[in-house]
């Protein structure tokens, strides 16, 4: 890595750490992680049928509703985030006002509110299927993330540097993607697990139908363990999907 | 009660440890509190009143079998989404919480003698035409989470079961005309459909009850000396027809 990069760049703490190759220990624990979830829920569903048999056969529909809550949240997301990001550093004082309120306002109002509020308060006015609820729910919530993360991008990039990129034959918008991308994908992580708070208004996604077997079954024990390992693996999945995507960009230098 | 293993120095010693514990195992059983787990959003059989108490027709049949019995109890707001698993862990001794009797219920935990008998029971909208749960094919119908009113509704083909933290979420869904049904037990669905302000213009009971079935107070899978002090004071309350007067105050 000795080639200049356009900018510092935004750190984020929350979300899943994305495995860069040249931090071996992250990377190695990625490859247990991973594999071990992996192995331990193969391990079990052979080696005690009952009930895992059962549950992992109970669960997947619950996973396609996470993947699409997940997929349509954050095409929205950052759709508001852009919009939000943009017009908090606008000219026009109304518009970075009206961004700025929207930030503070969805930011100081925990995920599991805003989820309750949108499903059963503003119920009784509009009905919105329990899906798009949720998808609305979470983009909302983190439109406002993404936004800050658009317009620390964007600032984080002192005019100079902006010169220097665009001499070294860099467009504006490809400096931004390098400062940009890396928190975006830790915005997915995270929301890709906080879905799992839209299983409190019906929508059966992959924790709700976990709940559902245990409630049933009353294998507590064995149906949040491998609930635990399936969102373990696809978070991790994702986790290494973001960060060779990032190396790609890095690479295409 | 470990300990005892350990001690296996001196017989008497063990005989010393295990007199104690005698001792202690006759405290367990008369004289203590008992801490009780109950999902107090399930009306009128038990929820929160104004003043934040626990109260309900459960509670007060319980408070009944420990005064009849001897022992006291303390009530604890439970989540019914994992009530089971909170037996299981110790942090509560029994559960009462209009808990149907059932075969997979009692394969993993006691319950007491039956103290109540109740059905499962529709409530649609007042548009809506259907005479039974089976009429309601290719349509939503609600319930808790894990009760036998959503039992109910998987059992019946075509019919989408939707799954609620708490049975008022399901009413609430209803109300706002995203679901089509929901099942619960009887006596809540009353308090729901007939008595609740916002709820009575809109909904209506289908028919009568379409299940038999019993409550029971849960303990732990072999907490024998707490099935039996439960048993007893169950007896001593129908014995003196005070559950007829709790049904009198509570139920319709």
């Amino acid at each position: 890595m000795s080639e200049p990069r356009p900018a510092a760049l935004v750190e984020v703490g929350d979300g899943a750490a994305i495995p860069v190759r040249s931090d071996r220990g992250l990377f190695t624990a990625w490859r247990i992680a991973f594999f071990g979830a992996f192995a331990a829920l193969a391990g079990l569903a052979l080696l005690k049928p009952d009930p895992y048999r059962a549950i992992l056969k109970f669960v997947p529909d619950g996973i396609v509703v996470t993947f699409e809550v997940t997929l349509g949240a954050i095409a929205l997301a950052l759709l508001i985030g852009l919009v939000a990001g943009l017009g908090r550093i606008a000219e026009n004082r109304l518009v970075s006002g009206a961004a700025a309120l929207y930030v503070e306002v969805i930011r100081g109002i925990p995920l599991l509110v805003q989820i309750f509020y949108i499903y059963y308060a503003l119920g009784r006015f509009v009905k919105v299927p329990p899906l798009a609820s949720a998808i609305i729910a979470m983009a909302v919530c983190y439109g406002a993330y993404i936004g800050e993360v658009v317009r620390a991008g964007i600032q984080s990039i002192p005019k100079g540097q902006t010169e220097a990129a665009l001499a070294l034959g860099m467009s504006r918008a490809q400096a931004m993607r390098h400062v940009i991308l890396p928190p975006i994908g830790n915005e997915f992580i995270a929301l890709l697990k906080d879905s799992s708070l839209v299983s409190i208004i019906a929508v059966a996604d992959l924790l709700r139908r976990g709940r559902e077997f245990a409630s049933e079954s009353f294998a507590y024990f064995e149906t949040y363990t491998v609930i635990a390992l399936v969102y373990l693996v696809i978070t991790l999945f994702f986790s290494k999907l973001i960060g060779l995507l990032e190396e790609r960009l890095h690479a295409g230098r | 009660m470990g300990t005892i293993g350990q001690i296996t120095t001196k017989v008497t010693a063990a005989v010393c440890a295990g007199a104690v514990l005698l001792t202690l195992g006759l405290a367990h059983a008369a004289g203590k509190t008992y801490t009780v787990a109950t999902d107090a959003t399930w009306p009128p059989m038990e929820m929160v009143n104004a003043n934040k108490q626990i109260v309900g027709l459960d509670i007060d049949y319980l408070t009944a079998v420990a005064k009849e019995a001897g022992f006291a109890v303390t009530f604890k707001n439970t989540a019914w989404d994992g009530i089971f698993a909170g037996l299981e862990a110790g942090q509560y001794d029994i559960i009462a919480s209009s808990v149907t009797i059932t075969e997979e219920r009692r394969k993993k935990y006691d319950f007491s003698a039956p103290y109540i008998d109740i059905g499962q029971i529709l409530v649609v909208p007042k548009a809506e035409t259907a005479a039974t749960l089976a009429a309601m094919k290719g349509k939503k119908v609600g319930a808790q989470i894990g009760t036998t009113g959503a039992f109910e509704i998987k059992k019946v083909e075509g019919v989408e079961p939707k799954s609620y933290d708490e049975i008022g979420l399901a009413f609430e869904d209803m109300a706002a005309g995203r679901i089509a049904g929901v099942v619960c037990d009887e006596p809540v669905a009353v308090q729901f459909a007939l008595q609740k302000a916002e709820y009575k213009e809109k909904f209506k009971i289908v028919g009568s009850p379409f299940t038999t079935e019993a409550y029971g107070f849960v303990v732990r899978k072999g907490d024998a000396a707490l099935l039996d002090l439960l048993n007893k004071g169950i007896a001593a309350v129908k014995a003196k027809r005070l559950d007829e007067q709790l049904r009198a105050t509570w139920l319709r």
